[in-house]
Parts: structure tokens; sequence; C-alpha cells
């Protein structure tokens, strides 16, 4: 609790910053989604026949998941792309339904002798509606707002995986670095947001019905809407238009490495903005192609297999040369390469590797092959010593085969299990558990899983006590960090891209391992860490 | 001679594809009250929303003031009648101030002419102002809202008034107090002067009803006319004297025991109390 009121405290520009963000997302979107949902609805109710294509249709929108709906959204034009907007759109989505079902309701709960009453005393139908049946369907229509703002609230957090900011910032962040501090510095102002706009949407309603026009309702509303202006205010002052968007995608290493990149283009005098944890890949590229981001770190054979689609290689210089070739015709640059090859690593537990004598893929391979007397020993976070003891007596008492982990990419990807598969002969008993790449170091220490696919850059490796299986048949492509920049912006800004070629071949794996552990492991800030790299004598 | 309040010539209407009223021919004369009486089903109700415009006829014309309903504004003809329905139909949101006020306002009245007629009208069905101008719906006794229904109903000085089941879900004497508070209304607040009415007729005179009842003893009561409708048809028309001297078995059976409790006759003729 300490350790977040002190994050809070030295996060609070930032902070009220994203709040403003939350805010302007969840408030935007919902009242676009009224000026929709009302009207709709009192259409449905008026024409019963109506009702249920609006309602199914709305229904169907929010069975979308909600990652997914930002992943159809970015490729399409006008509504598409990276940030506020194509958020707006995705939360406006799903802010309909309850809203237009609500109206339907509230206005069908509207007694039909009422309605018949007004229609005889001589109300026009716009009288009936704004005077009768309005505000008998009010209340309901309220409740519906509120659940609305509740479900915005949550789904905006997620709408920082496309850039557009809002508190899902710090969850995706904290995810990304295993820092429960970080995940509550946006999780817990996003519950109390949730709350504060139920509880004055809940006022307003009060303020609405005739019967119960409490002052204190006023109070409490313009209680919240000066809590709402201050962060607006606070969310514009600090936000000026910078000259450079630089972008990372959602793991530590991309983080830090776009840090990096902001950190020097920045010690060129020239401003940027960080729009840092962006998705997966193909988000970041498509970001990068719309102009959403202009700078981003990526990896030479992660372009070359899952965005050119070209079969992986592990010759870097070719990749390197094909790679920039493909890029050259979307107007994208690439960049002089860091200097490391982030492949990928097959990972195990130390104390496993160490019990089995296993230190390359073939051995672990060779093990696969063998029944239940070669299983890992899962002790959750078995320190080195605990380990050793058990090892001389490490019977077979978990008859349970070897368990695998992957994320979601390695096992989509060609040069990923698939090919790894092949070359080695792999097959595991279970079908292997898809997992979050932010959990899988953690899911892997804790004996929940007995081998994954990480990073080999990854702090963790060395943080959580485990062991990088050495790939003999020299199957991974290489993966040489190298950012890549939109080439305009590069002509326009070469202080910029003179910054970003300085970077060439200065940062080491030994480094990058280093920095990441700084944050994984030792909780330190990327921009810190960074810091402290680039000024190192 | 004065053109009829209401007529209803030659007047057919199906609801849900069924025929409810068939060739129903009825004149309502100006400043009578007609009951329409008849069993559930026999299109008493049908019948009287035809007068507003709440429902069309399929066939024939209804006349209100000489002039086909398809001919009136929907919205005009309607806040020049009164109606009032089961449990009176109070909006809910509004306060019972606010209730009576509606077609005054929408008659656009200046705000001076619409509190007084507020406090008037509220005094004249024997609500206190003081008390009962703040009141909510929900705040009032079964005969209390009558009230303010027949308060509302009556508010824009409207020549023909519409009453369907008004005190239908009274107890007795609740219902009996407000038999002599509606006598007592139609005697002391007399219809307009209205010289725009096409038939020139003067003004001053009692206010035209149609009161859709089940109660036999209510029609007695009320009535100075009572029609008797049986499966879409009238198959009586007359004072309830008359009716209820009838021997066509449909009319006697809707009479029941009334008719062997003679004291229940004597007390139902109106003009038998005054």
């Amino acid at each position: 609790m300490t350790e977040l009121l002190a994050f809070i405290a030295s996060h609070r520009a930032e902070m009220a910053t994203r709040l403003g963000e939350h805010v302007v997302l969840v408030a935007a979107s919902t009242a676009i989604a009224a000026a929709i949902g009302i009207p709709l609805g009192v259409l449905a109710a008026r024409r019963p026949s109506w009702s249920r294509p609006i309602v199914g249709l709305a229904n169907l929108a929010q069975t979308i998941p909600s990652l997914a709906l930002f992943g159809f959204l970015i490729p399409l034009p006008l509504v598409g792309g990276i940030g506020t907007r194509t958020a707006l759109v995705a939360l406006t989505v799903y802010a309909v339904l309850p809203i237009l079902r609500s109206t339907i309701t509230g206005l069908q709960g509207v007694p039909a002798a009422i309605v018949e009453c007004a229609v005889a005393m001589g109300l026009t139908p716009a009288q009936v509606l704004r005077q009768v049946e309005w505000p008998l369907a009010l209340p309901s229509i309220v409740s519906g707002l509120r659940v609305a703002v509740v479900i915005g609230v949550g789904t905006a957090t997620i709408a920082s995986a496309i850039g557009a900011g809002g508190l899902g910032d710090y969850i995706f962040r904290g995810l990304a670095m295993v820092d429960a501090t970080v995940i509550l510095a946006g999780a817990l102002p996003a519950a109390l947001l949730a709350l504060a706009a139920d509880a004055a949407l809940a006022a307003a309603g009060q303020l609405a019905d005739p019967r119960r026009r409490a002052r204190r309702h006023v109070l409490v509303l313009a209680v919240v809407a000066a809590l709402v202006a201050a962060t607006l205010w606070a969310g514009r002052s600090s936000g000026g238009k910078a000259d450079l968007v630089i972008g990372s995608k959602n793991f530590t290493e991309q983080v830090v490495l776009g840090e990096l990149l902001a950190q020097v283009i920045e010690r060129a005098g020239i401003t940027v903005e960080r729009r840092l944890n962006l998705g997966g890949t193909a988000i970041a590229h498509e970001a990068l192609l719309s102009g959403g981001i202009d700078v981003y770190a990526e990896y030479t054979g992660t372009s070359l297999t899952a965005i050119f689609k070209e079969p992986p290689s592990a010759d870097s210089e070719a990749v390197f040369a094909t790679v920039r070739d493909r890029y050259a015709a979307v107007g994208v640059t690439v960049m002089p390469r860091l200097g490391f090859n982030n492949t990928f690593a097959i990972l195990v537990r130390a104390g496993d590797a160490r019990r089995l004598g296993m230190k390359t893929v073939s051995d672990l391979a060779g093990r696969l092959r063998l029944k239940p007397e070669a299983t890992p020993q899962a002790t959750p976070q078995a320190t080195p010593q605990v380990t050793a003891r058990a090892t001389p007596q490490a019977t077979p008492q978990a008859t349970s085969a070897w368990r695998a982990g992957f994320g979601y990419e390695f096992l989509e990807r060609p040069d990923g299990l698939k090919g790894l598969s092949a070359a080695y002969g792999l097959s595991f008993a279970k079908a292997p558990r898809v997992m979050d790449l932010n959990l899988i170091y953690r899911a892997l220490a804790a004996g929940e899983i007995d081998v994954t696919a990480g990073d080999a850059t990854s702090g963790l490796i060395e943080a959580l006590g485990l062991t990088v299986l050495e790939d003999d048949r020299r199957y991974f492509p290489v993966y040489d960090a190298a950012p890549v920049a939109r080439a305009s912006v590069m002509r326009h800004y070469p202080a910029a891209a003179a910054a970003i070629r300085s970077l060439a071949g200065r940062v080491s794996a030994a480094e990058m391992r280093q920095m990441n552990f700084l944050v994984d492991g030792e909780k330190q800030d990327p921009a810190s860490v960074v810091r402290a790299f680039l000024d190192r004598p | 001679m004065a053109e009829p309040a209401v007529q209803f010539a030659d007047v057919s209407a199906s609801r849900g594809g069924r025929v409810v009223l068939q060739r129903v021919s009825l004149v309502v004369p100006q400043g009578q009250t007609m009951a329409l009486v008849g069993r559930s089903g026999s299109g008493k109700t049908t019948l009287l929303r035809l007068v507003n415009r709440l429902l069309e006829p399929d066939g024939g014309e209804v006349l209100v003031d000489g002039q086909s309903t398809r001919t009136w504004d929907p919205i005009a003809l309607r806040r020049r009648i009164g109606y009032v329905i089961q449990d009176a139909g109070l909006f809910p949101h509004l306060t019972v101030a606010d209730n009576i006020a509606i077609v005054p306002r929408l008659l656009e009245w200046s705000a001076d002419r619409v509190v007084a007629r507020i406090d008037e009208m509220l005094t004249l069905v024997s609500l206190d102002p003081q008390v009962f101008r703040t009141r909510w719906p929900d705040e009032l006794s079964g005969g209390q809202r009558q009230r303010a229904g027949l308060a509302r109903a009556l508010a824009a000085e409207p020549p023909l008034l519409l009453m369907d089941e008004p005190f239908g879900a009274l107890d007795p004497i609740t219902k009996a107090e407000l038999h002599a508070e509606f006598q007592r209304v139609q005697r002391l607040l007399l219809a307009p002067q209205n010289e725009t009415l096409p038939s020139g007729r003067g003004g001053g005179g009692r206010r035209s009803v149609i009161l859709v009842t089940h109660d036999m003893a209510e029609a007695c009561a009320l009535a100075d006319q009572i029609a008797v409708l049986h499966e879409g048809e009238v198959i009586a028309c007359d004072t309830p004297a008359r009716v209820m001297a009838s021997n066509d078995h449909r009319v006697t059976s809707l009479f029941g025991e009334l008719r062997l409790k003679p004291e229940a006759t004597q007390q139902a003729t109106p003009r038998g109390r005054e």
C-alpha cells in the first residue's frame, strides 16, 4: 500500500493525464452511445417490429471480445487506426446496448392507460413522449447509463492496448513488469472512477426525479463535476503536441527500448510522446503504417515472418536486407540494428536442468521421448539449495508428463512451436497451455508449467532461477533489434534520425538483459534505467 | 334546434379483426348525460373511444357538434373533450395541481389563470387546495384520485365529458359520495359560452356527458338517457325509467336484482333526490 502511494505520488502528473484520458474516453463514448441508443430505443419501443433487429444487432456487437473488436477496427478507414478515435468507436459500441435496452424497457414500462389518457387529453405525440413517457422512463434510462458507464470504465482500460492512453497504461505496464504495484496504480483508480461515476449518475437520476429533489444530490453532483473538470484540466495542461510519437509493444524490453528511443531523441532537442505498451506486433505495425506512431523498435526476424510472411532465416545480414527492402516499399525506414539478437529461448527451471543434466533443446527432446521417470520437479520457486537436496531422491511421485505453456504468438508463428517441434522432434503428451507472455516466466517458476519459450533477453530468466536450453540445431532465426521509423518523419526530423542512428550496435544482449532485470527484478522505473544506461561513462 | 353534442351515424368498428360495433346509430343531445351500459365486450368502451378519435370507425360517421370526427383536427378535438377513466389515470410524476393544469397549459392559458383554475377546480370537487395542490397521485385515496381526475378533465372547460367506468374501482360508500359530487358539479359548473360552435348554440347550459358503466344503478342515478349495447348493437335507448320497464330479456338481465328492489330504483332517479 505504501508502495502504491509512493508510486502515485511520484507519478501524479502523469496519473492525472491518464485519469483525464480515461474520463474523456468514457464520458465521450457514453454520450455518443446515449445519442444513438436513446433515439433507437424510442423508435424500437414505438415499433415493436423494429425492436427485435435493433436489439439483436446491439446484442451481437456486445458479444465481440473487446480486444478482438479493437483488432478489427485498426485497419478500417475513418473509424479505425490507432489511438483515441478507435477506442471511442469500440467503447461506444459497447455502451449502446445497455442504454438501448433500458430505454425500451423504460418506455414499455409506462402503463398503457397513462399513455392513453395523455393522448385523450390532446397531447401531441411529441408532447406525450416529452411530458409523460420520458419522465416515467427516465429512472430506467438512468440505470442503463449507469451500467454503460461502469462497463465503459472497465473496457477503457483495454483501450491502452491500441494507444488510447487511460488508466489501462498502468495495468498493461504493470503486467509487462510483473509489478502488482503498477497494476494497482491503474486498477484502483479505475475502480474508484467506476464507483464515482455510478454514484454521480445515481445522484443525477435522483435529481431528475421530481419527487426527491434533495439538495445533497446537487452537492454530490457538484463535487463530481469539479473532480472531472480538474482532471480534464490537469490532462490538458500536461499534454502538449509532441514532434514525434514513440511506440512499443507490450513487454518490458519493448518499453525499455521505447524509452531508449524517446530519450535519445529528446536529448537531440525534439519533443516526443510515448505510446508505449501497444498490443502485439500487428498493432504496433498498423500503428506505424497509419501514423499513430512514428518509431518503434522491431526485431528483424519478427518483421520477416510475422509482418511480411516470409520463411524464417538464421542469416542476420540477409534478413536485414530483405526486411529493409520490404519496409521501404511501405514508406518505413529500418534504422541500424541496436546490437543484440532477441531470439526465442526454450526455458526450464534451473533445478530441473541440473537434476536431469539437460543443457540443450536436444536433451529436452530426448527427455520427452522417455516416460515418467524423467518428469520435472514441480517445486514452486525452489531455491537452489532445496532443489539440490531434493535431487538425489527425485522419485517420480509426480506422474504427470512435461507440461508446456506458450504465448499466443509462439503458437501461431511459423518460426514458433510448429517449426521447433519439427526441427527437434519434440512432442508433448498434453497440448501446450496458451498463456500471456508476461505471466509465463512466473508460471514456469511456480511449477504450473515445466517448459516454455521466452525471450533470450528476458531479465526474469536469472531473477526467477530459470535456465536457457541451448538451441543446438540453430533452429531459431535471428531477431536483431532495429528501430523502424516512418520514412517521411525521418526526413522531416534529421536530428531525430541521427539520434536513432547513434544507437547502432550500442546495446549488447547482456546489457539488454541487465536493463530488463532492473525493471522486472528490481522494480526500477524504465525511464531511470534507460537514463542510467545512456549516462554511463 | 341545436346540433346534438355527439351523433353516431351508422357506425361500425372492429378491433383486432373482430367486429365490435355494427351499424350503431345514437344521438347524445346537448346538455344531456348518456349512459352506455352493457356486458363486457358489448362495445360500449369502443363506442366511447370513437368520440375523441382514440379509435376510428370502419364505416359510418361520428359527429361531434355536427362535424365528423374525420374532419376534426384530433388534437383540437381532444382538448375540448374531458376524459376520465377508472382509477382516474393521473400522471404519477406530476402533482395534483400539475395534473389539473395540463390541458390549460397546452392551451397556453396565462400562469395566473392556470393557478386560479387549479384552486377553483380543487374546491369544486371538494378537495382543499391548501392540502391537495402539492400532493402526489399515489398519496391520494381512491375517491380523492377520482375527484382529482374529474377536476383535471373539467379544468379546460370542455363542453363534452367522456367517462369510462370512472367509479368502477371504488367501494360502495365512496361511490355513492362521488355520484352526489358528480351531480353537484354538473349543476354548479355549466358548460362554457362557445361562439365557435358550428351550431351557434348558446352556452351556459349543462355539460354533455357520455358515461360508460356496467353498473345499472349508477346509470340510473346519473344519466338522462341510457343506451343498452348488446353484441355491438344498441338494443335500447331511452330514459332510465323506460329502459327499466323494458321487457327485452337482454335488457332485463342487466338489471338483475335491481328490479327486485324498488327502493333502489326510486333512489336512483336523479330528479327524485332534488
